[in-house]
């Protein structure tokens, strides 16, 4: 199982966002890059970094550091 | 394939980028990898490349990957990507004004031809297979469109993968016009516009796919995105996609240099002994036998093979002699490089004997030891394997990209029997006669009557033979039919295998019998510029005259028409013993009234009527 320190650093350099960019600034609406093709690519990220599928229920919740984490959590591929 | 190798060039810190991202196929790591590279000098990027994608389906989300494939090619690649799903509006759009390197299409059945995913909603089959004629139609238009707009621009056409998700699988596969079917039949329409067209070329997706498909398929984003493909799929189709695309920029090698002991065959010839090799049938000769068909196809495509042994010749010439599998023989190496010498060496020798760089040579050894030293004394040198074992060896054989090339030419395929003559040559111009080198050839005549198996190949060197060309009638192929078909007329070919290989047909003698006096007249004769030189005509009029012979003719009439080509026969006849009738400017008209059949060349061995290819 991976750690949400995993995450935050997945989630830096997917995004090129400085290293030191606190997690609730991690959100679609903050970051521009976060467009809908980003937010295909990102699916596709976690999906290959955690080796899960999401459904179609979960790839709604997917749009900050936080509900990431969240979704991660439940289909057990991160602690908390 | 060898992206390593591909990228052996980069600093440390680049390829160490690149490999994390391939191996982890995460964005991040690509984007990170791309950025790195940008930062090198443009030498150590590569030549600008630029590639027009041109797709039914979303390969937005996958340009990373792509762009970072083709900069490991090397290149500075840059990828223009034309709008979703809109291929034949583009290409009209986008002419010269936009030059780029390449233009490939991808496209796939779900936006293609939708119809055949549900084929009783669709009017199965002829409804459907009209959809599919259409479907090929688009593809010959869209050809031709490309080639009125950018001719200049390689185009690659996708294949059409199967699916990885539809329903009712196992018939698909039973009606010619269902989804297996109209699949097939439109990569086959692809696979012939690429044979006849220069400049057109197949980005074998299917071949991708029936290897990788399903493991890379990823039916959610396809929904959300109309992009099929998982991360680490978009990664192996972005590498699949450069080799393709690769030898646009980089020439295949040329030579592959190769070592025997435990490599050719399993064991030491010098220290085992011949009976105590591996090869054969069995395993694990049979991995040997298999590196031998590899290297052989290779030789034949035109790769030229170079023996690099360290071993006393008279060891290393036995099994080539004895061994009764051996397939490939001791004149499939272009150059024999079997002594004690190091081997880099020998190789530095060979590149400079054959004229050619030590970077168009690929290196091939079970040694550790001699891998490494080539490595480090000629870095150029490509070194395909590394390991000693030979299931590992063959892999890299059946995975290298090092000969990858997008046509192989008539000129390829000739490469090794042109170097061998000119060593060949050599040997003559030391050597004591002609006939000796002419021995040494040996040479096998067949002679065949002209029919249906080999008319298309006598009409063709009735057509344009100049040189050896007696009479240089360019009949049609009715007109020889017509002429065969007279009572007692007498057509041959003369096929010729030497120890290169079967030459094919290099000569022709058609002959009419006069219906009013029995006599037989020369019609046509040639012999191809091939086979200049080699005695051949001499076998062909023998067996003529022993024809003419059995069907109790006695009087041959030929003729020489002078042509500004042809004065290497002027005296043919003379030679073969034929009287002058008339002579003047335009012709030499010969008769030939004692008919005794004269014996071949004893240089060419005469097999008779191999094939039995009778007149129809």
């Amino acid at each position: 199982m991976q750690s949400s320190d995993s995450l935050r650093e997945l989630l830096i350099e997917f995004f090129d966002l400085p290293g030191s960019t606190p997690v609730e600034e991690i959100t679609q609406p903050a970051i521009s890059k976060w467009d809908s093709l980003a937010m295909v690519q990102l699916i596709t990220e976690l999906q290959n970094r955690f080796t899960i599928e999401f459904d179609l229920e979960e790839i709604q919740a997917l749009r900050s550091y936080q509900e990431i984490r969240d979704t991660l959590a439940r289909k057990g591929v991160l602690s908390v | 394939m060898s992206l390593f190798d591909w990228i052996g060039h980069f600093p440390e810190l680049q390829r160490h980028a690149i490999v994390e991202a391939v191996e982890t196929a995460s964005l991040g790591k690509v984007r990170h990898a791309l950025r790195l590279l940008k930062e090198l000098s443009p030498e150590q990027r590569g030549r600008p490349f630029t590639i027009e994608l041109l797709s039914t389906y979303n390969l937005e989300p996958i340009l990373p990957p792509i762009e970072l494939a083709l900069s490991c090619i090397p290149s500075q690649a840059q990828l223009q990507l034309a709008p979703l799903n809109d291929i034949e509006g583009h290409v009209t759009r986008n002419s010269v004004a936009q030059a780029c390197d390449g233009r490939v299409i991808i496209w796939r059945v779900e936006e293609l031809l939708p119809e055949a995913l549900y084929p009783f909603s669709n009017g199965f089959p002829e409804q459907l297979s009209t959809r599919t004629e259409e479907v090929v139609s688009r593809v010959h238009r869209l050809v031709k469109l490309h080639e009125a707009h950018t001719p200049a621009t390689p185009l690659f056409l996708s294949t059409i993968a199967l699916p990885v998700h539809f329903s009712n699988p196992l018939f698909a596969s039973q009606h010619a016009a269902a989804l297996c079917g109209a699949v097939a039949h439109i990569n086959r329409a692809i696979y012939d516009i690429a044979t006849q067209r220069s400049g057109v070329y197949v980005f074998d997706i299917c071949r991708w796919a029936a290897l990788e498909g399903k493991l890379h398929a990823d039916a959610l984003l396809d929904f959300v995105a109309r992009q099929p493909l998982s991360g680490r799929g978009q990664v192996a189709f972005a590498l699949f996609l450069a080799r393709c695309l690769r030898p646009l920029l980089i020439p295949a090698r040329k030579v592959l240099a190769v070592d025997l002991d435990d490599t050719l065959w399993g064991g030491v010839v010098g220290e085992d002994g011949l009976e105590n090799l591996k090869l054969g049938h069995d395993f694990p000769g049979n991995v040997h036998l298999r590196i031998q068909r590899e290297l052989l196809e290779l030789r034949n495509r035109g790769i030229l093979l170079v023996l690099l042994s360290k071993n006393n010749e008279a060891d290393a010439r036995q099994p080539f002699d004895s061994l009764p599998d051996m397939l490939l023989k001791w004149e499939d190496f272009a150059l024999h490089k079997v002594n004690w010498k190091p081997k880099h060496e020998n190789l530095r020798e060979a590149a400079q004997e054959l004229g050619l760089g030590l970077d168009s040579f690929v290196f091939v050894d079970d040694s550790d030891y001699e891998r490494e030293q080539m490595r480090q004394l000629i870095p150029e040198v490509l070194i395909l394997n590394s390991s000693s074992d030979p299931l590992h060896i063959l892999n890299c054989l059946w995975t290298t990209d090092a000969f990858d090339s997008l046509t192989i030419t008539e000129e390829d395929r000739r490469r090794h029997d042109d170097y061998r003559v000119r060593a060949d040559r050599d040997v003559r111009a030391h050597g004591n006669d002609l006939e000796e080198f002419l021995r040494s050839l040996q040479m096998e005549a067949t002679i065949e009557e002209l029919g249906p198996a080999n008319m298309e190949r006598a009409v063709a060197m009735i057509g344009k033979t100049n040189q050896f060309n007696l009479t240089t009638k360019r009949h049609s192929r009715a007109q020889v039919q017509a002429i065969l078909s007279a009572p007692g007329s007498i057509g041959l070919a003369l096929r010729l295998r030497d120890k290169f290989g079967d030459q094919g047909i290099v000569a022709i003698l058609v002959a009419m019998r006069s219906t009013q006096d029995g006599t037989l007249v020369v019609d046509s004769f040639l012999v191809s510029c091939r086979a200049l030189g080699r005695g051949v005509e001499d076998a062909l009029w023998a067996a003529l005259v022993e024809r003419a012979n059995e069907a109790g003719i006695h009087k041959v009439f030929a003729e020489y028409l002078p042509t500004p080509k042809n004065g290497i026969v002027a005296n043919l006849y003379d030679r073969f013993g034929l009287q002058r009738l008339e002579h003047n400017p335009s012709s030499t008209r010969y008769v030939l009234e004692k008919i005794e059949v004269q014996p071949p060349p004893g240089w060419i061995h005469l097999t008779k009527n191999k094939k039995g290819n009778a007149k129809q």
